[in-house]
């Protein structure tokens, strides 16, 4: 078997990036232990709690469930570039104000999609927010002040932005 | 998981040598929902993994009035969203695909890799036996199209050999005035996996019923056509006691088990709710109804 | 020194809405957990878990995976001379010596240079097990001839039930009976006769009711990084509750001193009593120690599902009598604990509010802890409260509405006031209890019911029902200790060991910060590890602020005091006469003052003459304070599929003083949901051979936003005597009524009663059909 490191290529964060990678490696394992990002974390590697979400060519996927020769040439985008500047997001601010993030293990998997959900559905109802975030397990605050908080941020991020 | 080799093929040739080559040894991914929890649960440890998504082709999904060509690439939020299977026709097609995880898994999950897979309670698949979708497969040997209703075989297995590839799905038109509806029950809104679902398809002529199809899944080891309900539809005015004659029927079909999801009781109750409603749903939009 | 001191005068403390200061880190992802340290040369673990409930281990060939290239250590039982051949905790149980007691038990574990070489390693170590018959139903393995969990005469393990009640009643007794093989603690308390009391009673009311496993649902999942010194050190970077306990307890399973380990603890994604033991900590650091590298252990979700120490599963056959005209007569009660492998569960909490919540005055409350051959259990935010609460009050709920009385008015009415006697014969502290029931007919919901009843099948709606119920959570004690000093330019710093999970680290400062007479931002806080911070305990039982924010007023008030004491010596006043002003000590009515930070740099400085402020606390507690909490709830059923639809949801918790608004009210949004899960949707399954058949969060079901509401919160106010400005523990009550609540709601919309959780669709549903 020839198991070994493969180079890649791929978009991180709006920064090219070469990588090298395992093949049997997926897409969070790249990002956490070859990258060295914190945000996109592991809560249960089978595509059933979104802590691991990240935007895979602009779309919320389960990087979990991403081989990581599967995101080659393509564009990654984690939390850490949800900011802009060293600025926060309009989510990210709104949830620090609200004081939404308890333990934290599952917010940067919630803002990622919110932020795709946001960058589809500029202005969602509630209950399209709670669909958009139902992939998203949280047990410490019970989603209440999350929802809130993404309807403020939808007041405040421009129309047509891409995050 | 284990560790294995990874093939990229460029092309649907390079994927079938590629299979040819590595045989029962190698399995294939496009959207990975069921192979990677799969591997991470060790029920399956492939020396190599072929990946499709740098076969473009399977990613296409074309519509005309003859019908529908779905790549197997496409997704379930492809179809959860396409303007294209908003309309009655094939509307129960666009419902189950938004059923399926969540949104995350959703812009990966694959209609190829829910008919491959050959989950019981893959929710893709009624609707697409409801539709009379035909699998192309393609093979050393060349392409060859069967019916989808004789593609799956038992849990986890089709007629694909290991060196060949579902390619796309042919789903003819139904025509006007058809409607479909897809139903499951789970016990939370999202992130969950059917414990009864149904996919009915209607096509209606002058009021009456011309061709109905009712799929089960999760009911049986492989997805059941409730055939003797059909067939009291065919032909007949679908009155609500005609319809909740087919319930009836579509509940003898099935053949639950009892697992930790449900019991075979509630199964069979289920089947009968269902496939009243979907019965129900897919009437109002053979009939021009928007709902 | 009282401990209900106002704020002092115009500062930002307590009180005060103030979001966590760690936000912008957990919005960024930069915060760290355990598996985001990487130190160089780490090594990753894995373990080989027993398949079967019950076996012999006979042979253990580690071989081939020792030979698999990558692979630097593998150990078994008998690479392990310090185990102890009968463990007494489920932490001293690092791999199994010649029996295995529950399916996932650790035999063997690996330490390789990536994850997947210790996945194939693992598929290497090859084990011949006898497999022997297993006790896996409670009610099974309490028979004569059951098969064994524990040898005889294995102690049983209190230490939970002490860390949770020091409400010293019905002291768990080991069981004596030596046919009782598997029942491994009994209790028992009585008062009156409850036989007179039944034939006394115009209605006679008996049901079960049943909890299964529930797993605490920590995102994070258990980890910890271990690596030694070339001196015998050890560091643990823990995922962890309780730092204090987790050194204490490693250092006892692997017979070291507690001063040589230091354990760190890191940012902890979630525990709620899952992580308030040590689990993987030993083996852990037995791999780095046989390979003189870091090792890192982190837990698989279906690892976490199949073999953490979940919630225990809770038997409560409850039989009532009452008089027609709602006079309660009498209560009898068996309540079964199944704990496990390991004995842990908190029997005490259960009689109590089972025979006390409401006065009895004829009780005979019997409970069993009893050993099966599963998982062992640890704690879950109120152990053993919401399923004693959904028995009680569903209870209460259910014979009200026989007698055709208003269920909250007869609550009320029998509801026991602070003062009159617990199970136990002492009297129940001051408490709110009364004070949140009595919010329930305020309520819009609960005004409305009748005509939310009324739309029940109309326009395509289904069955519709309003329901609540009341519970709480007695509170918990620890002694502890908190630091406080004043630093050379004015502000403060607090030191606690106190792990912050709940964000109490932010209303601990606004409790310095209101104590000592300085505006919050002025204040940090910082937990310490075990080798810098005072001895602290867990961060659980609510009983952070209650224990841990006193320590801190106490320091903050010290702190305060010298700090008055050297400014009256500068500015020749007396004391009295002294306030702290916007960062100065000045003499009341006058402008002669002189600054914090100058009585701080004085205190710092070479040669001088006048001592730093610094003050250390060490309080130790004997006084619990109760809170309570109910929460209610408007739903809809579809009568033919059972689904059912949350439309609204209310928490109404005591809490006492509210030191940080925001923050409490996520305390009572997310324990709410906790306790929803646990109603409708939660549950571990095993089959009949003691084997999860639910091991993935696909089948293990939390509940995600799109199930719920908006959870709406009711602060009410009762000041506790002995707590922070008043305050009471927060984490715990709300996951206790809702349980209840759903069930109540469940009967008021569709007529059926149903004692088993999770309310399912399926129960729902049948349970209808049957109906007609």
């Amino acid at each position: 078997m020839n198991a070994r490191k493969q180079a890649m290529t791929l978009t991180l964060n709006d920064e090219p990036v070469d990588v090298l990678v395992r093949p049997y490696e997926t897409l969070l394992d790249t990002l956490r232990e070859t990258l060295g990002l914190t945000g996109p974390k592991e809560g249960c590697g089978t595509g059933d709690c979104g802590a691991c979400t990240v935007h895979l060519d602009g779309k919320a996927v389960a990087s979990c469930l991403v081989l990581a020769l599967q995101a080659r040439n393509r564009t990654v985008r984690t939390i850490e570039g949800l900011s802009a500047d060293g600025i926060l997001h309009p989510l990210q601010d709104a949830f620090v104000r609200l004081g939404v993030p308890q333990c934290g293990f599952c917010i940067p998997g919630v803002l990622m999609a919110a932020a795709a959900l946001l960058a589809e559905t500029p202005k969602p109802t509630e209950d399209e927010i709670r669909y958009g975030i139902a992939g998203n397990l949280c047990r410490c605050t019970g989603y209440t002040k999350m929802i809130t908080a993404i309807a403020e941020a939808a007041q405040a991020v421009p129309q047509g932005a891409s995050r | 998981m284990r560790r294995f080799e990874m093939i990229l093929p460029g092309s649907v040739k390079e994927c079938v040598q590629a299979l040819q080559q590595h045989g029962a040894a190698a399995k294939l991914v496009a959207g990975g929902t069921d192979l990677l929890p799969q591997l991470k649960n060790h029920l399956l440890k492939p020396g190599v993994v072929v990946d499709l998504s740098g076969v473009a082709p399977l990613r296409q999904l074309t519509a005309d009035k003859t019908g529908l060509r779905i790549g197997a690439a496409v997704t379930a939020r492809e179809l959860e969203r396409d303007p294209r299977l908003q309309g009655p026709q094939y509307r129960g097609l666009a419902e189950s695909g938004a059923l399926v995880g969540s949104v995350q898994v959703r812009h990966l999950a694959t209609v190829g890799g829910n008919i491959c897979n050959a989950a019981p309670s893959a929710d893709m698949i009624p609707p697409l036996l409801a539709l009379e979708a035909v699998a192309v497969i393609a093979g050393p040997r060349g392409e060859r199209r069967v019916p989808l209703r004789d593609v799956i075989t038992g849990v986890r297995k089709t007629v694909l050999a290991p060196d060949e590839l579902l390619l796309e799905l042919a789903v003819p038109d139904p025509g006007p005035h058809s409607g479909g509806a897809y139903l499951r029950h789970t016990p939370r809104r999202e992130l969950d996996i059917a414990v009864v679902g149904v996919g009915s398809q209607v096509t209606l002529a002058n009021g009456v019923c011309t061709k109905a199809r009712i799929a089960l899944a999760a009911v049986a080891p492989t997805p059941v056509h409730a055939t003797a309900a059909e067939r009291a539809l065919e032909g007949q005015a679908l009155t609500p006691q005609k319809i909740e004659e087919a319930a009836t029927l579509a509940v003898e079909a099935a053949r639950p088990i009892s697992d930790q999801r449900g019991s075979a009781e509630f199964r069979r109750h289920l089947v009968r709710v269902l496939t009243r409603r979907t019965l129900t749903t897919a009437l109002a939009r053979a009939n021009g109804a928007q709902a | 020194m009282s401990s209900t001191m106002k704020t002092t005068r115009d500062v930002r403390g307590v009180g005060l809405s103030i979001p966590r200061p760690d936000g912008p880190e957990k919005v960024t992802g930069r915060v760290q957990y355990v598996a985001d340290i990487t130190p160089r040369g780490l090594l990753h673990a894995k373990l080989l878990r027993s398949p079967h409930a019950h076996a012999k281990i006979i042979k253990i060939d580690t071989s081939k995976a020792k030979a698999l290239p990558g692979v630097r250590a593998v150990l078994t039982a008998g690479d392990i001379p310090e185990l102890k051949h009968k463990a007494p905790t489920r932490a001293h149980a690092v791999l199994a010596i010649d029996r295995v007691v529950f399916a996932g038990q650790p035999v063997a574990a690996v330490a390789a240079d990536e994850p997947a070489i210790a996945e194939e390693a693992l598929d290497l170590i090859e084990v011949q097990y006898e497999v022997l018959p297993a006790s896996i139903d409670p009610l099974k393995a309490m028979l004569p001839g059951a098969p064994g969990v524990a040898e005889l005469g294995t102690k049983a393990d209190t230490s939970e039930a002490l860390a949770h009640s020091a409400v010293a009643m019905a002291k768990s007794t080991e069981a004596a009976d030596a046919k009782a093989v598997n029942v491994s603690q009994t209790a028992h308390v009585k008062r009156g006769d409850v036989a007179k009391g039944f034939a006394e009673s115009d209605l006679v009311l008996e049901h079960t009711y049943k909890i299964p496993m529930v797993h605490q649902g920590y995102l994070e999942p258990h980890a910890v990084l271990a690596e030694w010194d070339r001196s015998g050190n050890l560091t643990l970077w823990a995922s962890t509750q309780g730092s204090f306990n987790t050194r204490s307890e490693v250092a006892d399973v692997l017979g070291i001193e507690e001063n040589r380990i230091k354990v760190i603890p890191v940012e902890c994604g979630g525990g709620f009593g899952g992580k308030i033991r040590a689990l993987c900590e030993p083996i852990t650091a037995l791999l780095a120690r046989a390979t003189s590298r870091p090792v890192r252990y982190v837990m698989t979700r279906r690892e976490e599902l199949e073999a953490g120490m979940p919630a225990p599963q809770v038997i409560i056959r409850l039989k009532t009598g009452v008089k027609r005209d709602g006079t309660l007569m009498a209560l009898e009660a068996d309540t079964i604990l199944d704990s496990g492998a390991f004995s842990g569960t908190v029997l005490a909490v259960s009689a109590v509010f089972l025979g006390s919540l409401y006065r009895w005055p004829a009780f005979d409350i019997k409970g069993s802890e009893v050993l099966t051959h599963k998982p062992s259990v640890a704690a879950y935010r109120a152990p053993v409260a919401p399923h004693t609460i959904f028995a009680i009050d569903s209870h209460m709920e259910h014979l009200a509405r026989e007698l055709g009385l208003d269920p909250v008015e007869f609550r009320r009415r029998h509801l026991s006031k602070p003062g009159e006697p617990m199970v136990n014969n002492q009297p129940w502290a001051s408490n709110g209890a009364h004070e949140v029931l009595a919010q329930i007919p305020q309520h819009r919901l609960w005004k409305e019911r009748a005509q939310w009843k009324a739309g029940s099948g109309k326009n395509g709606h289904g069955l519709r029902g309003t329901g609540f119920a009341l519970g709480g959570w007695l509170g918990g004690l620890q002694p502890t200790g908190a630091t406080v000093k004043l630093n050379p330019d004015g502000t403060l710093a607090v030191l606690t060991g106190q792990v912050d999970i709940a964000g109490t680290n932010i209303a601990l400062a606004q409790i310095a910060a209101s104590a000592y007479g300085v505006d919050i931002e002025k204040v940090k806080i910082t937990t310490g590890d075990t080798d810098v911070a005072p001895v602290t305990g867990l961060s659980a039982g609510s009983k952070t602020i209650y224990t841990v924010g006193v320590a801190v007023m106490q320091a903050a008030q010290t702190a305060r005091a010298q700090t008055l004491d050297i400014a009256s010596k500068e500015l020749e006043a007396s004391v009295q006469d002294l306030e702290i002003v916007d960062g100065k000590v000045v003499v009341k009515g006058t402008d002669k003052g002189v600054t914090l930070a100058s009585i701080g740099k004085k205190g710092n400085l070479y040669m001088s003459k006048v001592e730093p402020v610094l003050a250390a606390s060490h309080p130790a507690f004997s006084q619990q304070a109760p809170a309570f909490c109910a929460e209610l709830a408007r739903i809809e059923v579809d009568p033919d599929t059972g689904e059912l639809k949350l439309h609204e949801f209310v928490v109404i918790q005591d809490v006492g003083k509210a030191i940080n608004p925001l923050a409490v009210e996520g305390q009572m949004q997310g324990g709410s949901v906790q306790s929803l899960g646990i109603a409708l949707t939660e549950g571990l399954l095993y089959d009949d051979s003691g084997r999860l058949t639910n091991p993935s969060l696909l089948d293990y079901r939390k509940l995600t936003a799109a199930d719920l509401p908006d959870i709406e919160t009711i602060i009410v106010e009762v000041p506790s005597p002995a707590g922070p400005f008043g305050a009471r523990g927060v984490g715990e009550p709300p996951i206790v009524p809702a349980p209840a609540a759903l069930a109540n709601a469940i009967h008021d919309a569709t007529g059926v009663r149903l004692t088993e959780v999770p309310l399912t669709p399926e129960r729902i549903a049948l349970a209808i059909a049957a109906k007609r």
